[in-house]
Formats: structure tokens, sequence, C-alpha cells
């Protein structure tokens, strides 16, 4: 048995991984539930974000915060023009998975061709920096993505609950044909909605670039865990996503602590299995 | 004349559902559609909400050529719909669902006020306004789809099998509902499958037949055609139940 220390210190390591995942899980929830567009291409993005901030800070020396400044709305806007060629062909739930599934790809390649299958890491001042709490640390970068998350994640929930446009969004997830017999214009919020998740993957490929070495091959290694936290949060519930990423965060670093890391995906993909099995309903 | 329809017809694909369906609704008349399953009446009400486009023919309200207008904007110029199914957004909550019903410009602006009304008029969605829509029982939720459309504040109110899969008390209720809504002014188009009680409440009614009107008129009249005694009122002869 692991000391109380560690196990402290498991927990926060987790809950600070659960915040990033969240992060990547809050602009796929959206599309997925409220569009019903199953967006792969969410991780490549996040990535090429990433990337685009090393590139921004390494050969142009502009913060990271500027960077970010830059990419979040020229993704908003990427997202808006993805969306459109979606409307365009009239993408479906199903036919998204291999639209984005071949985007994903094109854009790993992309990525590769430029900055190549070597590891890049973007070298901070900040990148060591961290909080004391008693015995405990809490790296200064990954507690900002964590609060970043949960940000984006309550604002998001906050629009969608009590907003016109947030309700209507909702309404049209459901019911497309009778919301627009109310006067939703669920084609024109479609268009806002991919940008907002594309705009998010930007933001998390922000913190990624400071707080992981980057490589094109990364874009696969966090499908599986964001996927379970996108389905365990719920589609398109924002709030949800976040606590679910913290309950997966949580639990993978817990294992790593008391058995071996090898265990992590297993404790998270039987807490998905366990859900769908007693929940079927969510998704 | 507030709704003109004039040898409309629709078609899912290739199968054409209505073909010729002609009829008119005065302002402030109750017009009932009455029919057999399958006849293409809900198809005629979705269709004058803007859910689906018509093939050919004309669909005029107050004047405007509703073929011509996008189909999220058919509610701003005052109709609105009560589904079949109700379709209410189950997930969301009664309060909610309501809320998506003044979606749109004017009546959004008069939220409160139609809200009190809407309030008065089904106490029971004010109990519970925060209860997910799906979880009422069917009377509720058919209340609340009336709700939903008359937050909309419409001129025209469609309303398509309201009495479907609900205990005959509970009709007898929403039939009295639909008469206060009448009375308040405004114009409705009812489709129902049960024909005595559309007949009853109606100024005038039609008869849809495969896609076709095949009849119309004042309920008296149409009650009188020894066709409807034996197709729709199970009367033969014009006496008793056969």
């Amino acid at each position: 048995m692991p000391s109380l220390t560690l196990l402290g210190q498991s927990v926060v390591s987790g809950l600070l991984a659960g915040g990033l995942y969240a992060l990547l899980a809050l602009g796929l929830s959206l599309s997925w539930g409220l569009l019903r567009l199953v967006n792969l291409s969410h991780f490549a993005l996040a990535l090429l974000g990433a990337y685009l901030t090393y590139q921004l800070g390494h050969a142009f020396h502009l913060a990271p915060w500027l960077a970010a400044g830059l990419i979040v709305p020229a993704f908003f806007a990427l997202g808006v023009v993805l969306h459109v060629v979606f409307a365009r062909f009239r993408v479906t739930e199903f036919t998204s998975l291999l639209v984005t599934f071949g985007l994903a790809v094109i854009l790993e390649s992309l990525i590769q061709w430029f900055w190549t299958a070597d590891y890049r890491r973007y070298e901070t001042p900040w990148a060591s920096a961290s909080i004391r709490v008693g015995p405990l640390f809490v790296p200064t970068l990954e507690l900002l993505a964590c609060l970043t998350a949960a940000t984006l994640a309550v604002a998001t929930w906050a629009w969608l609950r009590f907003t016109y446009v947030g309700k209507a969004l909702r309404a049209a997830a459901e019911d497309p044909a009778m919301a627009g017999a109310f006067g939703v214009n669920h084609r024109a919020h479609a268009f806002v909605l991919s940008g907002i998740s594309a705009a998010y993957a930007g933001v998390a490929g922000a913190f990624i670039a400071l707080i992981s070495t980057l490589a094109p091959a990364q874009i696969w290694a966090w499908l599986g865990t964001v996927f379970a936290v996108v389905i365990i949060g719920g589609l398109g519930n924002p709030v949800g996503a976040l606590l679910a990423g913290f309950l997966i965060g949580v639990s993978e670093s817990v294992t790593m602590a008391v058995a071996a890391p090898a265990w992590a995906p297993l404790v998270s993909f039987s807490i998905l299995i366990g859900l769908l099995v007693l929940r079927p309903e969510r998704v | 004349m507030l709704l003109e329809v004039r040898r409309l017809a629709i078609a899912y694909g290739d199968a054409p559902a209505v073909w010729d369906a002609t009829l008119e609704v005065d302002a402030g008349e109750v017009v009932s559609v009455i029919g057999p399953n399958g006849a293409g009446k809900s198809t005629l009400v979705n269709t004058i909400a803007g859910l689906h486009r018509a093939r050919s023919g004309e669909l005029r309200f107050a004047g405007l050529d509703l073929g011509a207008v996008a189909p999220h904007l058919v509610c701003r110029h005052g109709i609105a719909l009560v589904p079949e199914g109700r379709r209410l957004f189950a997930r969301m909550s009664v309060e909610e669902n309501l809320d998506i019903g003044c979606y749109r410009g004017e009546a959004r602006r008069a939220r409160r006020e139609t809200l009190d009304r809407v309030y008065h008029l089904f106490p029971i969605l004010s109990e519970r306004r925060r209860q997910a829509a799906g979880s009422l029982s069917g009377g509720q939720q058919q209340m609340a789809a009336i709700g939903r459309a008359l937050m909309a504040r419409p001129r025209l109110l469609l309303l398509d099998e309201p009495s479907l899969g609900l205990a005959p008390a509970v009709v007898d209720h929403m039939f009295e509902i639909i008469r206060a809504i009448h009375a308040e002014g405004v114009t409705i188009l009812l489709v129902e499958q049960n024909v005595v009680r559309a007949l009853e409440i109606a100024d005038r009614a039609y008869v849809l037949e495969e896609g076709r009107v095949v009849a119309g008129g004042a309920p008296a009249v149409l009650r009188e055609q020894t066709r409807i005694q034996e197709a729709y009122l199970g009367l033969r002869d014009g006496g008793g139940p056969s």
C-alpha cells in the first residue's frame, strides 16, 4: 500500500489530468450531443493547435497566451468552414465517423510532414513551476488548464441552460423539425456550435503544447480515454464532461499508484462499461 | 380568408401523401379535418406548419404565399402546431419547452404574460415546470404541447389528433380547453379521428380520403350524408348504430 502522501499526490495529478481530458472532451461532447456529429478530427485539431502554439513560440517568440489569442479565433472560423462542408454533403452521425477519421489522418500526415515525427518540446520558464500545498505539489500550468476547463464547462452549461440560443440548440438536437416549426434556425446555430467546438480544441491545444511533449501520433493516444469521458459525462453535457474527466483522471492515476500503470485503461473503461450496462439510455 | 389551401399536393420522395387538398379556414372559425388513418391529415397540417414542402398547389396564410417562406419563419406569421404524438423536447423541462414556443420575435417579448395565461389554463404545468417533459403523463404532455404552441401567440392553431391515446375524461377536458382557446379569439384547424367530437366542435369540416378532400361543409350537413354516417359515425340508413 502506498503512503498517504503518494495517494494524495496521485489524486492531485489525477484531477489535473482529468481537467485536460475534460478540455478535450468539451468540444467533442457538444458536437456529438447537439449536432449529432462524432468528430474524430477534434483530437487532430487540438494537436494542430498545440503544434501551432509551439511554432509561434519557437519561431516567432510569441507568448503562448498571445498564440492562443490568434489560434482560438482562427479555429472558430475553421470549425464553421468544417460544418459548411458537413452540411453540404449531408454528413450524418454514422458517416461523420468515417469523414472525420479521414480528416484526422490527413491532419496527422500534414503535422508529420511539417514538423516531422520527432518529439517536440516547447520549453517555457513556467513548465516546471508548481505550487506547494503541504506535502503536495501542484504544477501551475496543469492547474491553469484545469481551471480553464472548469470555467469553459460551467460557462457553456449556463449558455445552453439559460439562453434562448442554448435552449434552441438542445431542442433541435432532440427534434430539429419541431424546433424549426417554432422558429429555430438550426442550420445557422450549427455553424456557431461547430465553431465553438473547434475553438475549444484550440484552447486544449495551447495547453497541450505547454504541458506535454508533442508527437503526431499523440492524436490517437487520447481517443479512447476522451471518448469514455464524453460518454460518461453525457453527450452535450459540458459539466458532465468536466466531472467525468475528473473521475477518469483520478481513477487512472490512483490505479497507477496502487497497482501498475498498465492497469489504468482497464479501470477507466470498466467504469464506462459499467455505466453503459446500468444506464444505457445515456448514449 | 385566413388560410387558403388550393389543390395542394405533398409527397415523400416519390410516394404521394396528399394530392388534391382544397380547403379554407376563416378567421375565428374552428375547422375540423376528418378521415381515415393514412389519408394524409397529418401531412397536410405539418405542411401548413412548414415541416414539409408542398409539391404543387397553393398555400396562403393571410394573403401570404407560405410556399415561399423558409420553414423556420412560418411561425413568425402566426401559425403554431400541436403535432401528432405531442413531440415535446423530452429531455428539457416543461418550462423550457414553453420557452421554445415563444422563441420568435414578438412572442418572446410577451413571454411573461403568455406564460401566465398558459399556466392559468393548465395549472398542472406550473406545478411541473421544472420536471423533464418526457416524464409527464400522456394528458399532461398534450397540455404541454398545446401550451408550447400557445406561447407562440398564434392566430391559427393547428391541432393534430389532440385526443389520441388519452382517457375519455381527459379527452373531455382537452375539448373544453380547445373551446376556451377558441373563445380567446384563436382560429383552430383540428385534425381528429374522433369524428363525433370533431364535428361537435367545428363550425365547418372537411373529409380527407386517400390524399384528397372529398367533402366539406357544415357539420350538420356532413352528418346527413349517408356515406359519412357509414364510414365514420357507425350509422346505417341514417338510423341508430348498426
